[in-house]
């Protein structure tokens, strides 16, 4: 009788493991706690079965909308990613610190209801991806799609005051290509860049762009430029129109991030801004534990980069009266950067914590929305021994 | 069946709002309520391989990830991978004049020419290589991320274990009850209540945690190649986001680094009401077969309406169109035509008497887990989302067509016996085995020109459940009025002269 008890429906609920989800922008990893790394990294689309076009999960025109994406999307990846069933098994979901209130709710609304799951938690990105190290204090730079988000975390709780947003991401560094390849096709049209999409300017950026040194940049910017990177021939289309990409494209796209303009913000001035808005005492726990997240941090050079930014920036009269810290040092995680924050869901997710804070079903219905202590970043995380606020 | 192709000619409002085929949608027996895709409980019933069609037991496919041992994806275009058999000459390594053939495989893809051989993995001497033949690099990870789980999880105890201490003093004893149950382990016990397993004390969990080396940040980070900067680039040797994403593990960023993933698997899904629980289908097992063991599909129930005919649809003039009802039932059924408003109204009644009064509290639990499921939960049927743009003028509630049930044999008679209904044929045009036609006149509106010209009605139809129940030990068919609500889609409205 016991045997049958668990071959169907694996019985009793702590049996399962539960299931995590890290739904990007972009991309969504979605897998099974206690695991290495997540079954699926998909894009966060779904076909819409009326239309039965391609459409961005969270591109939704109204909450209607929203609704029935989240539904068809999160069905695809339980039962063609993940293979199991979501009725009666817990979920994890790991949320940016600024996920809007909105779409917190209608996740709930959906696995709840749609997906009978039987109980629901939401983990902050930046607190989690601490614990694929181990660490209670780390500055955490998230480099995604849209924005990049450095948020300082000292003994496990976040710094929300100093938290730094800015659309200096993926969606960026595209928008630079696709500008310096239209600026050259005005003096040199080829069959390439008009059939050129979105997808094309992505696969672009992934194979054959790179973050140069800042020492190039700044040589170049002195009127001394060094020798350019050889160019790259590109196909796109069926008919396989050929694209040059210049190695001027190829080396200075990602500079985007790093282009102080006229508001004066970079990537690293953020890094930087996060740290100064920080007590004094915090800030060179923070400097020496540097984690970068996301999947443009995966970018060839990056981390090369931003050390090289940040002790340059440092030094300068920018910085240098302002922040005494001259040393930055930085964490590899056993993850790849572009799902860190889930593998952090992931080993959080397969602990004693989700039994003890999930919001369950049985309450979910009760109430009918989210409570704020089910998100941790209003509770926060008291890993460590260290209690604060 | 040409229904494919014109599914969204004709479609029914399911229980729950959604708009559908009737192709679509399920039948419940035990509520007698339309079921669609999205207001079932989906399940995954068994996991099998659509490669070599091995069946693997849930808890197996869990312990190999969901995945297939023996069949590989190719890396590279994400194709299944074929074996390939070839003859090798080995020297012998005892006699050196002597020389044996030996029979080698490999993996190569069919759609993209890939092989194992492009990336340097050795040839197999047998067919079924398992997947540990090809060993992914970078295992160091697992271990490192062991130790971070079993620490995150020592904090989680000693979480709880505070926790626990605090709640002693407001629940006293309520839990040891359960441990003095005779031949139960106090483990076996806790996970019966829904209690995570005993705590280790709490200077183990100290001790432990101790012991635990958190990581610690470097000032050196990957530096750039100098030889990017003058090498040429083969864009062709480095691997697009999709192949590494096949590989979310590694995500290798050269071609040269791919390697054979193992096939995932797929799924047998059983679809389950959401109002009583009762399977409403439920795949063969065997992953070759394509039937079911119960398929209760809307279309072996619920009269099938088509659209046959349509006259020039023009703004605010009548035009005629014929539509065809068909009766898939083996039980003669009757019909008659209702307003949208009715039948809704009707369908909310329906929804009020849920929990269904058709299934008694002594049925058997519907599934052997139903001590560990959880009650199902629905959600709140939506209002339909269709725009209609024309008026139909339907035959009075009191005409009533009368279908005669489906019989195979009379497919074949080409015999139209008309005599035996009393129909008024201004309303039924043709009638043949288990099918009537009908005329109804359409009014499009004429600020819609342009647009399709949607209608929508009503119709109640007779149903015979068969559907036992134990209260009523003497069991025979009960008769049945049920409603359901149609739009239909004639084509576009022409502009009026
Ligand atoms: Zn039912
Ligand atoms: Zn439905
Ligand atoms: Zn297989
Ligand atoms: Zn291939
Ligand atoms: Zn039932």
């Amino acid at each position: 009788m016991i045997k049958t008890f668990y071959e169907g429906g694996m019985g009793l609920t702590s049996e399962k493991q539960s299931v995590v989800f890290d739904f990007g922008v972009r991309f969504t990893k979605a897998g099974f706690a206690g695991e290495a790394a997540p079954r699926c990294i998909v894009r966060t689309e779904v076909r819409c079965s009326r239309s039965g076009q391609m459409r961005k999960v969270f591109d939704a025109l109204n909450s209607d909308e929203q609704y029935d994406l989240l539904v068809d999307f999160i069905h695809n990846l339980y039962f063609r990613h993940l293979l199991v069933s979501p009725k009666d098994r817990r979920v994890v979901v790991v949320e940016s610190v600024l996920c809007p209130t909105a779409i917190r709710e209608m996740l709930a609304k959906v696995l709840f209801m749609h997906f009978e799951v039987s109980s629901l938690l939401f983990v902050p990105s930046h607190v989690v991806a601490l614990s694929t190290l181990g660490v209670n204090t780390a500055l955490v730079v998230d480099m995604g799609a849209v924005e990049t988000v450095v948020i300082p975390v000292h003994e496990g709780v976040a710094v929300l005051h100093a938290w730094q947003a800015q659309p200096l991401a993926a969606n960026a560094v595209e928008s630079q290509i696709k500008e310096m390849l239209s600026e050259r096709e005005k003096s040199k049209p080829s069959e390439g860049f008009a059939n050129l999409t979105e997808a094309n300017i992505e696969d672009i950026k992934v194979r054959a762009c790179f973050v140069t040194t800042l020492q190039r940049t700044l040589k170049a910017e002195e009127g001394k430029p060094c020798p350019s990177p050889p160019s790259v021939k590109y196909l796109v289309g069926p008919d396989s129109h050929i694209l040059n990409i210049s190695g001027d494209i190829r080396e200075n796209s990602f500079n985007v991030l790093f282009q102080q303009d006229a508001d004066q913000i970079s990537v690293s001035t953020m890094i930087l801004d996060a740290i100064i808005k920080c007590p004094i005492d915090m800030r060179k726990p923070l400097a020496e534990n540097i984690l970068l997240i996301g999947g443009t941090s995966m970018a060839i050079g990056m981390g090369a980069r931003i050390k090289e930014e940040l002790e340059f920036l440092s030094a300068s009269p920018q910085y240098s009266e302002r922040l005494k810290i001259r040393s930055f040092q930085f964490h590899s995680p056993p993850a790849k950067g572009n799902y860190t924050a889930w593998l952090g869901g992931a080993i959080y997710g397969a602990t004693d914590f989700v039994t003890i804070k999930s919001l369950s079903k049985e309450a979910y219905l009760r109430e009918r929305k989210v409570p704020d202590w089910v998100s941790l970043i209003h509770n926060t995380y008291n890993a460590g021994t260290k209690r604060s606020v | 069946m040409a229904l494919m192709f014109q599914s969204d000619v004709v479609q029914y409002v399911c229980t729950c709002g959604q708009l559908k085929p009737i192709s679509l949608m399920y039948f419940c027996r035990h509520c007698l309520k339309l079921r669609c895709g999205y207001c079932v409980c989906h399940e995954v019933d068994s996991h099998y391989c659509s490669n070599c069609l091995e069946i693997l037991p849930s808890a197996e496919a869990r312990l190999k990830k969901h995945r297939c041992q023996t069949c590989f994806d190719c890396p590279n275009c994400l194709n299944t991978l074929a074996v390939r058999a070839t003859t090798v000459s080995v020297r012998d390594p005892d006699d050196p004049n002597k020389v044996n053939s030996l029979k080698k495989y490999y993996h190569s893809c069919f759609f993209c020419r890939w092989t194992t051989r492009d990336v340097g993995l050795p040839d197999q001497a047998v067919q079924t290589v398992s997947a540990n033949g090809w060993s992914q690099k970078g295992e160091s990870n697992i271990q490192r991320i062991n130790v971070l789980l079993e620490y995150v999880r020592l904090l989680g105890m000693q979480e709880r274990h505070e926790r626990e201490q605090r709640e002693k003093k407001f629940t006293p004893r309520s839990r040891r009850t359960f441990t003095h149950h005779p031949g139960l382990t106090a483990a076996h016990v806790r996970k019966r209540a829904g209690l995570p397993p005993e705590l280790p004390a709490p200077s183990t969990i100290r001790d432990n945690l101790a012991e635990f080396q958190p990581a610690v940040a470097k000032e050196e980070v990957a530096s750039l190649p100098e030889s990017i900067f003058t090498e040429e680039l083969d864009i062709d040797q480095v691997t697009t986001l999709t192949q590494r994403l096949a590989q979310p593990e590694t995500q290798p960023e050269s071609i040269v680094d791919l390697i054979p993933s193992c096939k995932h698997l797929c799924t047998k899904r059983s679809q389950r009401c959401r109002g009583c629980e009762h399977n409403v289908s439920k795949p063969d097992l065997n992953p070759s077969s394509i039937k079911f063991k119960i398929q209760h599909a809307a279309s072996f129930h619920v009269p099938e309406v088509r659209l046959v005919s349509v006259q020039p649809l023009i703004g605010s003039k009548e035009c005629e169109i014929v539509i065809v009802f068909s009766n898939p039932s083996q039980q003669p059924t009757t019909i008659s035509f209702i307003t949208l408003e009715e039948a809704e109204a009707e369908a909310q009644e329906h929804t009020e008497v849920t929990p269904d009064t058709s299934v008694p509290q002594g049925e058997a639990p519907p599934s052997l887990s139903s001590l560990t499921r959880s009650p199902p939960v629905m959600e709140e049927p939506r209002p339909v989302s269709i725009a209609v743009t024309g008026d139909v003028n339907l035959p009075t509630a009191d005409v009533e067509i009368v279908l005669a049930p489906k019989d195979d044999a009379a497919e074949y008679d080409d015999s139209s016996d008309t005599q035996q209904f009393h129909d008024d044929p201004q309303i039924v045009v043709h009638r043949r085995a288990n099918k009537a036609s009908l005329r109804l006149t359409v009014i499009p509106h004429a600020d819609k020109a342009g647009q399709n010209c949607t209608i929508g009605f009503g119709f109640r139809y007779t149903y015979i459940n068969r559907i036992s129940t134990p209260a009523s030990a003497s069991f025979e068919p009960q008769k049945v009025q049920l409603s359901s609500r149609t739009f239909l889609n004639c084509g576009k409205i022409k502009e009026s002269q």
